[in-house]
């Protein structure tokens, strides 16, 4: 699939909501030498409100939960959400934890789910193109 | 004839002109995917609840407290002019600058 219609390199915004950064580090390590995610013009901004994709990484503590809405409606349309790690999908080791209020998708619509704790950073660079497909995929039935 | 000099009214107004054309330029350029009206078009603070536009400024003029104490009827309605927005100001100039040049140029009349 050619991706054309999508037509700007892909902004990535990254939000922990509570992370032990063991994910957060992983994603470093996908921007790094060895993999090299901005050759492909992925990458990591420092505001939603330049990003198309959300990359999530955390459970949602009580204290994220209203900024991790915020972040979400910030970012511009058409957007995305990747939650990295297993805590964003389902608590991970975290989920019986008094201050946790939930998974990401409890809050926000999620259309990307990495599983790992950590995900090893070729499944990160794996789920940012599925999300880039999905996003290209969006722009050629507004072109059509 | 009015000549096309520094203080020609006419290159004021064209000068005032250019710079619209300018901002009209710059601002047709600029992101098309916020929707007005929702927090996509709000300032990004790490998250957080943006403060209203008066509360975002350190102030300093708590260092000139008996100034203002004693000069307060001159600058209530001053303090209150300055509302720390940047179109407000704009507005202020753009009037100002064209009140001036309207005035210099009957005055070029005359």
């Amino acid at each position: 699939m050619g991706l054309n219609s999508f037509k700007r390199a892909l902004w990535v915004f990254h939000l922990n909501t509570g992370s032990c950064n063991g994910c957060d580090i992983e994603i470093v390590a996908a921007l790094t030498p060895r993999y090299d995610l901005e050759r492909f013009g992925i990458v990591l901004v420092g505001s939603p409100r330049h990003a198309d994709v959300l990359l999530v990484t955390g459970p949602v503590t009580r204290q994220m939960e209203s900024r991790l809405k915020r972040v979400y409606e910030q970012t511009p349309d058409p957007k995305l959400v990747i939650v990295v790690g297993s805590c964003g999908i389902e608590g991970g080791v975290f989920y019986e934890s008094y201050n946790l209020v939930g998974p990401v998708d409890q809050f926000i619509p999620v259309d990307v789910y990495v599983p790992g704790c950590p995900p090893r950073p070729e499944a990160i660079i794996e789920a940012v193109v599925k999300a880039w497909v999905k996003l290209e995929k969006g722009a050629e039935e507004k072109v059509a | 004839m009015v000549s096309l000099t520094y203080w020609s009214p006419i290159a004021l107004i064209i000068a005032l002109l250019v710079l619209l054309a300018i901002t009209f330029i710059f601002r047709s350029r600029g992101e098309e995917r916020y929707k007005k009206g929702t927090a996509q078009t709000q300032i990004f603070l790490a998250g957080e609840e943006p403060p209203e536009p008066e509360k975002r400024h350190v102030r300093a003029h708590h260092m000139y407290w008996g100034f203002f104490q004693a000069l307060k009827r001159y600058y209530e309605p001053t303090i209150n002019a300055h509302t720390g927005i940047v179109n407000d100001y704009l507005i202020w100039f753009t009037s100002l600058a064209a009140l001036t040049a309207l005035i210099v140029f009957v005055a070029g009349l005359l």
